[in-house]
């Protein structure tokens, strides 16, 4: 009886939407399972029997180096960052997070543009020194070249995380170190890692998710790893089965890495539960060491960001005047139109389940605000595939119905934008979500009860006081979906309808055709809008007091 | 009797134990009743499960003889018209101090809720705050303005979870003499929440002693201060 009574006081639209959103969100990942299992075709013997081991060890390879690179550079430069003052202090706390606005795929081919033959380097040690150079030196369209591009554009992760656990937990335990006499390097081996850790591991298993996530990359350096091959599987042999056997493979070996986080993390959050923490004060610097730290930071901004700027500035001025048409336009408005969709959606349906979940007391909330996560874990190209299938079926009923009705049968939604944009929402709904999760916590439920004691119910206090309450997180929500689907690649490729492209797939159609001063137009548009976005979420927001 | 409520049994989800085991209480109408004891003693909760923000696991509540919830029947707080102050007061901070009173005033037209407004903000001494923001008030000027919210809808029952709590000690006495003044004045039937001694002889009619979620004593404030303090000396013998 209780429950029943519990399942009525609880049960509303909210609830009734948030089943039905998450069952829609689950539908991709489940349909992959499933047909993991199906009967496997004689592509799928032959992927399994000869190149199966090859994607393994090539993506095992470049998730465990970029792993690693980017926990040594990202963990550094944090902790230098939190705890020591140099010149230009405040422009690198955000400017070492700039790199994360330049997608792996544009620093790939820029990087490409700047070290090959016809390149800036070659050219001038050629003409300007009349050196030759051996080639071997300046290749890096391998897998150490990749591991160098992934390092340079994800380490941000590690290093956003870390430094702001390092500058809003650790003062005291840093302080206490100093003060029993450690050094900075002992503070740091023995104090700053241990504690960190769990940020740390939150920060490389993004990049982790985001390295097997990528297409872009490995496909211009013709490395093959799970997204080429579902790509190939598709694209190249028509096969969906074996497509989805490839999908289902990667999204378990993805999901054994999230227990393995999990597990790594374990009950170790080390985070304090008062609020009064103190913001870590950093040191100033003198001598060798203030120059030693000034130029790691210099020469990673450099790297990462200014270098491969400056080179896609020049090559914007040298197209400019050919790219700029009214096919530009449409490449514009077809990109805003897709993100600014997606990211609405996935806002609302944020909401929803966000709102449904902190008012629903017990498991039922947590479980649903867990399924949002799933799709941010999963590939892009894996979810794809699952929406590609889950449409296909669709598109099958619907051509019963149209031969039923007696009209001509077409595919209808598999050829539609509503496919690309229902990915959209299963994949960055975990964005959007947590930001709104975290706007939510906030303020708490206090208002929410007030308001339901002085007669409103749950749906018009939801439009009267607690949206109104969480319009920061919700702008902020925002701006970061919009951003991720403007950037996003390997999905757009696969669900893009025909003749549809983005300022992304269109950027990656250039540089694949070798054109790489053409892609410099529409990859600038990106790298500025994500710029901004950056520096109004880390520069902005963060001015403002909590 | 106005508020009744039967075989109350209540425990939180991440708890083993229930808070509350088949507790039984009732509250007169008209009469200042004040829930005393200790922090987790369960007397916030109390207030909760009868404004409906928490769902009890077996038991009934009725106010004015209308079942709130037993066994099939769940009332949604925003049905039940009982007023509740917060402890920090909840006011909407994105509203005028009008904005705020107004609020739960949802059947009434445009001239109905203004005049409404005006008369709480009389009531509570605060005619010249109406557009100001809730920043913009001291703690005492909020608790006014709380207290006026909550009666704006004409509950009839108004609740108050530890409303002195978060005022310096020099206001507490005073805005708790005013509070009283309003309370008889109106004759709404209150129920206080407060670990504090002092507070519950003054302002209650009846006190309610509450200790781990049982009810060890209840009556006029005289007596139940007095037993209570023969217990504690008994104890220290």
């Amino acid at each position: 009886m209780y429950y029943i009574r519990k399942m009525r006081s609880q049960f509303n639209s909210w609830a009734l939407l948030s089943v039905i959103f998450s069952i829609l969100i689950l539908l991709p990942a489940l349909l992959i399972m499933v047909q993991l299992f199906a009967e496997s075709n004689e592509n799928w013997e032959h992927i399994k029997e000869y190149m199966l081991k090859n994607y393994i060890v090539n993506s095992v390879t470049l998730v465990s180096f970029t792993g690693l690179f980017t926990v040594l550079i990202g963990v550094s430069a944090a902790w230098l960052v939190s705890a020591y003052k140099v010149p230009m202090h405040r422009f690198f706390k955000w400017g070492l997070i700039l790199p994360l606005a330049i997608p792996p795929y544009i620093g790939a081919y820029t990087y490409h543009g700047i070290l090959n033959y016809t390149g800036v380097i070659q050219t001038s040690l050629r003409n300007q020194f009349g050196i030759k150079v051996d080639q071997k030196f300046f290749d890096i369209m391998n897998i150490p070249g990749a591991v160098f591009i992934f390092t340079m554009f994800l380490y941000p992760y590690v290093y956003i995380i870390t430094k702001s656990f390092l500058e809003n937990q650790s003062s005291s335990l840093i302080e206490n170190a100093r003060l029993l006499g450690k050094g900075s390097f002992m503070t740091f081996i023995q104090v700053v890692l241990p504690v960190s850790r769990a940020a740390i591991v939150g920060g490389v298993s993004l990049v982790i998710l985001e390295v097997f996530n990528d297409y872009g990359v490995v496909k211009y350096f013709g490395i093959q790893t799970f997204s080429t091959a579902i790509f190939q599987a598709w694209f190249g042999m028509g096969d969906i089965y074996s497509a989805i056997k490839l999908a289902g493979t990667l999204m378990f070996i993805v999901v054994l890495i999230l227990i393995l986080e999990k597990v790594i993390r374990g009950r170790k959050q080390y985070s304090y539960s008062t609020s009064k923490v103190r913001p870590l004060q950093p040191k100033e610097l003198k001598g060798w060491k203030k120059f030693a730290v000034l130029s790691f930071f210099l020469s990673l901004f450099a790297l990462a960001f200014a270098i491969p700027f400056i080179q896609l500035l020049h090559w914007v001025y040298m197209t400019y005047d050919v790219i700029l048409s009214a096919a530009f336009a449409d490449l514009i408005w077809n990109s805003v139109f897709v993100a600014a969709v997606g990211s609405l959606l996935i806002i609302m349906v944020a909401l929803i389940i966000a709102n449904f979940s902190r008012l629903s007391k017990g498991w039922t909330g947590k479980f649903f605000s867990k399924i949002t996560v799933l799709g941010y874990s999963i590939p892009g190209a894996v979810i794809a595939i699952g929406v590609l299938t889950l449409f296909l079926f669709l598109d099958q009923k619907v051509i019963s119905l149209y031969e039923w009705l007696g009209l001509e049968p077409t595919l209808v939604l598999s050829l539609s934008i509503s496919m690309l944009i229902f990915a959209y929402v299963v994949r960055f709904l975990a964005v959007g979500f947590n930001s709104i999760e975290s706007g939510f916590d906030k303020v708490g439920t206090v208002f929410t009860e007030a308001s339901r004691t002085l007669g409103m119910s749950v749906t018009k206090t939801f439009f009267k006081v607690d949206i109104k309450m969480i319009k920061g997180a919700i702008a902020g929500g925002f701006i970061l979906v919009f951003v991720d689907i403007l950037k996003e690649l390997p999905l757009t490729l696969i669900l893009q309808p025909f003749n549809f492209y983005t300022l992304a797939t269109k950027t990656f159609q250039y540089a694949s055709d070798e054109r790489i001063h053409e892609a410099s137009v529409s990859s600038m548009v990106i790298i500025c809008i994500s710029a901004l976005s950056i520096f109004f979420l880390h520069r902005v927001l963060e001015k403002e007091p909590k | 009797m106005f508020v009744q409520i039967k075989d109350l049994t209540f425990r939180y989800k991440n708890s083993q134990k229930p808070l509350f085991e088949n507790l039984s209480l009732s509250f007169k109408q008209g009469e200042v009743s004040v829930i005393l004891g200790e922090s987790g003693s369960g007397k916030s909760t109390l207030l909760r499960l009868i404004a409906g923000l928490e769902v009890p696991s077996k038991g009934s509540i009725l106010i004015d003889q209308a079942v709130m919830n037993d066994t099939f029947r769940f009332v949604q707080p925003e049905k039940r018209g009982v007023g509740l102050v917060f402890q920090d007061y909840a006011l909407f901070p994105h509203m005028t101090v009008e904005k705020n009173i107004k609020f739960g005033l949802t059947k009434m037209n445009r001239k109905q809720k203004q005049a409404r407004m005006e008369e709480l903000l009389t009531i509570v001494g605060m005619e010249d705050y109406a557009s100001r923001y809730p920043y913009e008030l001291s703690g005492g000027q909020q608790q006014r303005v709380a207290l006026a919210r909550a009666m704006a809808p004409n509950p009839s029952l108004i609740m108050f979870d530890e409303p002195f709590s978060n005022l310096d000690s020099k206001l507490q006495l005073q805005i708790r003499d005013e509070l009283q003044e309003i309370l008889k004045r109106t004759g709404i039937t209150s129920i206080f929440v407060t670990h504090d001694e002092e507070d519950a002889r003054a302002i209650g009619d009846r006190i309610i002693l509450m200790n781990n979620g049982k009810i060890q004593d209840e009556g006029r404030p005289e007596m139940v201060l007095q037993k209570s303090k023969e217990k504690l000396s008994l104890a220290y013998v």
